[in-house]
């Protein structure tokens, strides 16, 4: 449950690549030399140790296209454990290595295998491969932030303070937390809590009136095709996230989400490891599984000690019997131009108050939109034509009868060709949806400000919120062949 | 300043340790690091660092154990010089003893150091009177638990009579430092109870007073426990191996309280430690209650759902390796069932990330089932129906790991479909998506999904292989694929190589070579570029024995015809090179006798015909060959040549062709020289201008328009011919480099390559220099550069020689660089129009620029010089530039021309604090260079040699 060494490596599409931090653990390494015996192989210096890599990983020699140790069609990487085939005296295999990158940054470990060498142990076996999963993971974000675009300063003040956070997260190679993200919280004192144990994922306690903050967050994702033969897909994801400022050190709180009557149940719950416990009953719905409508449906109740930083509660999927937005998209090819024709309708269930709304048309592989003459029956049309993207801003409100219309010719004829994409050739088209609805959710799961429950001595001040966005939310053209997005069709 | 030197040669040893020992002794940089350790006045952040070597690379600063134990000790008397505030250093320091005692098997050989160490661990460890104060030595005292956890996994047992005061601290402690505390008690409880399994006669009084602390108290030099020198690792590895492993176990009977206690404890706090302590602490209980059968594993029930409910990858690991350990012990059939739906929903919730549901989906091939039917790599858990797997199917908007994974894992659910009713909804499925990433490929996709198709498509071979209907369509589909992207012939070969070698009962391979071939042979119109790719193909094709080729050879023959392709009037080497390589297989070919005739024609037709000595050198010798030798010689003679070794090498040497013993081989191949034997060198040039000779016609003299703006027009008017002052040739000399090699004293027929590294420019033509003699004037070479933007850049060169002794050779040139200035050029203005009406296009570009945002710029560079510095400045770099009067000291004006279309326009004039060069460009990306350039020029001005 160690790991024998740990890289952060940055580069730009296989391109100005550069170790930018590495870490050896020796002791790991000795460890290493006595479990596999003569299968031992040892860790390469760094520069072939990123060679290695990079090949592995298909970002070597990228104006190559075609290099047979990279592409080798047998070969087939096994993300997130790779193996790296060391040439030269210390011949043999490196596995498994980790590797997960991220916008520049590509962070990567070894752990050490701690079963038998031969024949190969599965990935499953070994307990520090989701150890140094996770610990990449943490330390990506540290690096990063939770956005995932870096500023150059900022990740070179925090590359500089890793050696004193490896010393606190996974000294000698044992990973044993992934580094706070904001500044160390100053070591507090047990407040003589007695034998009340302070739980090694908080840093201290905090002091003053109790706060909590609840945040709904439901996502929606949508490919509809339009297509009698084809079935409309959409599906839901929700994340509770607290914020918790509460006195003690193991204090409890519960909260609880319900859903409305006749609500699907959540499925696919998954939760933080604050969570005490967990009635059997909350997990039982699964996304795979056929639906049951004598499942279980709340309410949810989920008691926890919270940690001072705030975190995500639980996550959930849910299906929903209806999208929010029905859209049809037909385009006819005329000649030199393009006749198109847009429906999009709310479904009356959903709040029609959003805080945006558009649709974007992108067109590919085609030339530079020349005359673009389209009407909409509502909302406010943006043409660029150098991005040969029409964007339909509905803005807050859907009109009275909950539904909008586009129609219009549009030729390209520009001199230049606009974007191209290998997946939108022909007909195949889609529009996109973006929206956010705030104070609502698809599934009607809330969490009533009521029903989150304090155990302490000071009344709490409790908030609440919940929202709904879209993601990935594609509209095909019916007209055209759409990819498949979902094995569903295969039953 | 010297902080700065350690920080810089810490960095290089821990980058290469070899090349930085390699200018120093081992010895001797672990002197200095210890003396710098000692030194009061150096600050303890660099202490820090300095002491990153030895934790990293112990072993290779202390060879030995004596060294090792010295070192130790060195260390631990500056340990406790140490003043106790730097907290961060002492820790560090820690770490560096233990890594230099474990890995100089001090600790296994027990030595004095070793047992110091120890004693200082523990007294840290023990040491409570911290716990009311400050703070500060909690976290020395972490990195001590930490240390002693290290030592106990290096050296197992080493704390077995430690556990009772392992657990006590463990219990009283109530800040944050008990997790360090229960990871040490676990690891040591673990190895304690191993210890015991491996005693014969052991049982539950053993482990009683194991527990209890009632065993000899300390860990004497002399004692020997037995597992100290064990050199069996057995003990480090992990004792949950699935139902393959077997486990030592311990027979207490039930009664076994005192155990039980402890581990109820343990558990019951295992909710307070981080997910990755928790996740180990499971492991290494599950372990032990593997080990002790008097402990039944429901004592992990109450943390089940918990660990099962679990965003956290490192908990459900555990549990699963509990399931692994415990099977139906723990966990039923209904268990069972809802934790692999459990991963099958892991493998794709939308709130993880990738590399997490990855894991998963290698969890689910590799799923401990209570009773698995079959063990071995990559077996699906009989409860994964299709229906089930249905969530997992890949589709085009995955990335290519999680692609390809599902993939395979769909493959295997629907293999046996595939073998019972060859119409499965699920293999229909797969195929369908297999096509629809090969439309992707059509229509241009990124290398990234080239590669992964290819890899899919070699997935689906290889499970349904034998499901006709399908590997027929995908060998259509890949002919059709081929024709119209030939660059893709290396993934093709490469598909028909591994399907061959993976299913030799297979001839798929065979078949789509065969289609490939039929396709290239019935092109009716070639396109030059192409060629290359057919012919690679076509020397794949001649390999297979069974595949006819006289449609190859009648395609050769057209493309030798001029009115096909006027290939041999071309003369182009590698695409001889290229056809040479197709006949020489074809000598191999069993089919060769039918073959003869118009194989002669062909490699006749070239040796006369081919535009090129070395290709008609070559393709003589084979009609040779092909004519003389008999058939039985000929095949014994070829495959010398050619069956040797992997296919990888065969298709390396361009010639190989004989064995060395003939003296060929070396003649018909190209060999690689060591070093790089010439360089190209700038030679000193006039400014440049785009001159074509001959454009300048009398009849159409024109007179330059006098008004600025009506100047500019006409100047831009000649724009409108896209090649107009384009291009940009630089001119170099081609030398030898100083090394005396005298085979490469006189060079032949030299064709320089070279490959841009950045997209700045259009790819450059290959060069061709007849000679080069090492004594005679070296001979210039004109690089034609046809920039996109003009800015510095790079080349790599590299060139095919032959000397005089007929052998040719591949040879790296050292790179080119293209420096800024160098890309400057005079103004391409009409040549009638003279000095006047080059200053009247300043004149209006100036003020355009002024006027206009887009891409234009101004800026103002500032330096001091005096005026005859300046004066020298200009004349030295700009001369040729100057558009305003020489005479006219007051200000000068410059206008540079950079192709394809930029202008940097300056004004240098004195003002009474510096030289003022106000500086405008229509391109502001150039703003940086030319600040550079000028920083440069200026710099060498500012101090002239005294």
């Amino acid at each position: 449950m160690t790991i024998r060494a740990l890289w952060i490596i940055s580069q730009e599409k296989g391109e100005n690549v550069s170790i930018r931090f590495s870490r050896r653990f020796s002791t790991v390494e000795h460890r290493a030399k006595s479990l596999a015996g003569s299968s031992y192989v040892a860790v390469p210096e760094e520069s072939t140790v990123l060679q290695l890599l990079l090949t592995e990983l298909g970002l070597s020699d990228p104006d190559k296209a075609y290099v047979a140790l990279r592409d080798d069609c047998l070969h087939r990487p096994r993300s997130p454990a790779l193996e790296l085939r060391v040439d030269g005296p210390g011949k043999g295999i490196l596995w498994p290595m980790l590797a997960i990158s991220q916008g520049p940054l590509i962070l990567a470990c070894l752990p050490l295998v701690d079963v038998p060498p031969e024949p190969r142990p599965p990935l499953a076996s070994l307990l520090s491969v989701s150890q140094g999963l996770t610990l990449l993971a943490g330390l990506q974000t540290f690096l990063l932030g939770s956005g995932s675009k870096p500023d150059g300063e900022g990740l070179v003040s925090r590359l500089a303070m890793l050696p004193s956070v490896l010393l606190q997260v996974c000294p000698l190679g044992t990973p044993l937390d992934v580094p706070l993200l904001g500044p160390p919280a100053t070591p507090t004192l047990p407040a003589s809590a007695g034998n009340q144990k302070q739980p090694a994922w908080k840093t201290g306690l905090h002091r003053g009136r109790a706060v909590v903050n609840v945040a709904l967050t439901e996502t929606v994702r949508s490919m509809q095709y339009g297509n009698r033969s084809r079935q409309d897909l959409w599906d839901v994801f929700g994340t509770v996230t607290c914020k918790c400022e509460v006195e003690g050190v193991l204090p409890n709180v519960m909260v609880t989400l319900s859903l409305p009557p006749n609500g699907s149940p959540l499925q696919d719950i998954l939760v933080h490891p604050c969570v005490t416990s967990l009635d059997s009953s909350i997990l039982t719905a699964s996304s795979v599984d056929n639906c049951d409508g004598s499942a279980f449906s709340g309410p949810y109740k989920f008691p926890f000690s919270p940690p001072l930083e705030p975190f995500r509660l639980c996550s959930y999927t849910s299906q929903v019997p209806v999208p929010p937005i029905l859209g049809s998209y037909q385009l006819r090819e005329e000649e030199n131009q393009v006749h198109v024709s847009v429906t999009l309708k709310l479904h009356e269930s959903v709040k029609n108050s959003f805080e945006y709304c558009e649709a974007h048309l992108p067109f590919f592989n085609r030339d530079q939109m020349g005359v673009a003459e389209v009407k909409v029956s509502y909302g406010q049309l943006d043409v660029s034509k150098e991005k040969n993207l029409l964007v339909w801003v509905l803005g807050q409100k859907f009109p009275k009868s909950l539904e909008v219309t586009m129609e219009g010719k549009i030729s390209f004829s520009g001199p230049t060709k606009g974007p191209a994409d290998p997946l939108c050739t022909g007909l195949t088209a889609y529009i996109k949806l973006y929206f956010k609805v705030p104070d609502m959710t698809l599934s009607g799961c809330c969490v009533d400000q009521h029903s989150v429950q304090v155990y302490s001595s000071a009344k709490p001040r409790i908030a609440t919120s919940r929202e709904l966005t879209s993601k990935d939310y594609f509209i095909w053209n019916s007209t055209g062949t759409a990819p498949v997005a979902s094995g569903q069709t295969m039953m | 300043m010297m902080a700065a030197n350690w920080a810089e040669r810490i960095s290089a040893f821990s980058r290469s340790p070899s090349r930085f020992l390699s200018g120093t002794t081992a010895e001797a940089f672990l002197a200095e690091l210890l003396r710098e350790l000692r030194d009061d006045r150096a600050s303890y952040s660099v202490k820090v660092l300095l002491l990153s070597p030895l934790c990293e690379h112990p072993a290779l600063l202390c060879p030995s154990d004596s060294v090792g134990e010295e070192t130790a000790l060195e260390l631990m008397s500056v340990f406790v010089q140490c003043p106790p505030k730097f907290v961060a250093f002492r820790c560090h320091l820690l770490l560096a003893l233990t890594s230099v005692l474990i890995c100089t098997s001090c600790v296994s050989g027990r030595s004095r150091g070793s047992q110091d160490f120890l004693d200082l661990l523990l007294e840290i460890v023990q040491d409570t009177s911290d716990l009311h104060s400050d703070g500060t030595l909690r976290s020395v005292c972490a990195t001590a638990c930490d240390c002693l956890r290290e030592l106990e996994a290096c050296c197992p047992g080493l704390l077995s009579q430690r556990l009772e005061l392992l657990a006590g601290r463990r219990q009283l402690e109530s800040s944050r430092l008990h997790q360090p505390f229960a990871a040490l008690h676990t690891l040591a409880l673990r190895n304690a109870v191993y210890q015991l399994t491996q005693e014969k006669g052991a049982g539950a009084e053993h482990l009683k007073a194991l527990l209890g602390g009632i065993t000899s108290v300390a860990w004497e030099a002399d004692q020997d426990s037995g597992l100290m020198n064990n050199k069996d690792s057995a003990i480090l590895a992990s004792l949950i191996l699935g139902p393959m492993g077997v486990v030592p176990t311990l027979q207490t009977g039930p009664d076994c309280k005192e155990l039980r206690s402890v581990l109820s404890s343990l558990l019951e706090e295992s909710y307070l430690l981080t997910p990755l302590c928790q996740a180990a602490l499971l492991h290494r209980l599950t372990e032990v209650v593997a080990m002790v059968p008097g402990i039944p594993p429901a004592i992990f029930r109450a943390q089940l759902l918990r660990l099962l409910g679990t965003s956290e990858a490192c908990l459900l690991h555990s549990t699963l390796l509990m399931k692994c350990a415990f099977t139906d012990s723990l966990f039923s059939a209904e268990d069972e069932a809802f934790m692999l739906k459990r991963l099958v929903v892991l493998s794709q919730h939308p709130r993880l990330s990738t590399h997490e549901k990855l894991f998963y989906l290698d969890c689910i091939l590799h799923f401990p089932e209570n009773r698995p039917i079959s063990s071995g790599d990559e077996t699906l858990p009989v409860l994964l129906t299709p229906r089930l797997a249905s969530a997992l199917a890949p589709t085009v908007f995955n990335d290519s790991a999680t692609l390809l994974s599902r993939f395979n894992l769909l493959c295997l659910v629907h293999l046996e479909e595939g073998e019972e009713a060859e119409e499965g909804q699920g293999l229909e499925y797969l195929h369908d998506h297999l096509t629809a990433l090969l439309h992707i490929v059509e229509n241009g996709g990124s290398r990234e999904i080239v590669v992964t198709f290819f890899r899919a498509a070699f997935l689906f071979l290889f499970y349904f292989n034998h499901v006709e209907r399908y590997s027929t369509s995908l060998t259509e589909q890949l002919c059709k694929l081929y024709l119209h992207h030939t660059n893709l012939a290396p993934h093709l070969i490469n598909l028909a190589d591994q399907t061959q070698d993976r299913l030799p009962e297979s001839d798929w391979a065979v078949g789509l070579l065969t289609a490939v071939q039929r396709v290239i042979t019935s092109i009716t119109q070639l396109n030059p570029k192409d060629l290359k790719w057919h012919l690679k193909m076509l020397v794949r094709v001649a390999e297979e024995g069974e595949i006819p080729q006289t449609s190859t050879l009648s395609f050769l023959s057209r493309v030798i015809t001029p009115s096909f392709s006027s290939l041999c009037e071309s003369g182009d080497w590698r695409q001889g090179n290229g056809l040479l390589a197709v006949c020489r297989r074809l000598l191999l070919h069993p089919s060769l006798d039918s073959l003869l005739i118009p194989l002669a024609d062909i490699l006749q037709h070239l040796a006369r015909c081919y535009r090129d000595t070395d290709i008609q050198d070559h393709a003589r010798l084979y009609y040779t060959l092909l004519t003389t030798l008999s058939r039985e010689k000929l095949a014994g003679v070829m495959k010398q040549g050619a069956t040797n070794g992997e296919r990888q090498v065969k298709k390396r040497s361009l010639s190989s062709l004989m064995s060395e013993g003939e003296g060929l081989t070396s003649l018909l191949t190209i060999h690689q020289t060591e070093r790089a034997i010439f360089r190209l060198t700038e030679a000193q040039s006039e400014p440049r201008q785009e001159s074509k000779e001959g454009d300048f016609d009398e009849n159409k003299v024109e007179k330059c328009p006098d008004e600025a703006n009506a100047a500019l027009e006409a100047y831009r008017a000649q724009f409108n011919d896209p090649s107009f002052a384009s291009e940009l040739t630089l001119k170099y000399q081609l030398a030898h480099i100083d090394s005396h090699d005298s085979r490469f004293d006189q060079l032949f027929s030299i064709r320089l390559h070279f490959s841009l590294t950045d997209d700045h420019y259009e790819k450059l033509q290959d060069i061709s220099v007849p000679c080069l003699f090492r004594e005679k004037p070296s001979p210039t070479v004109k690089l034609r550069l046809k920039p996109r933007r003009p800015y510095p850049t790079t080349l790599h060169a590299s060139a095919i020689v032959t000397t005089q002794d007929g052998l040719s050779w591949h040879t790296a040139v050292p790179d080119v660089h293209v420096a800024f200035e160098q890309t400057f050029m005079l103004l391409p203005s009409p040549p009638s129009w003279g000095e006047g009406g080059r200053l009247s296009v300043f004149e209006g570009l100036w003020e355009d620029i002024c006027s206009e945002n887009g891409e234009s710029a101004i800026s103002l560079f500032c330096c001091q010089l005096k005026e005859a510095a300046l004066n020298a400045l200009v004349e030295t770099h700009f001369l040729p530039y100057l558009v305003s009067d020489p005479s006219n000291k007051e200000e000068f004006k410059l206008l540079l021309f950079l192709p394809p279309q930029c202008h940097i326009l300056l004004k240098i004039s004195s003002k009474e604090d510096a030289v003022h060069f106000s500086i405008a460009t229509d391109n502001w990306l150039l703003l940086p260079h030319i600040g550079s350039y000028l920083l440069t020029i200026t710099a060498s001005e500012e101090d002239p040699p005294s």
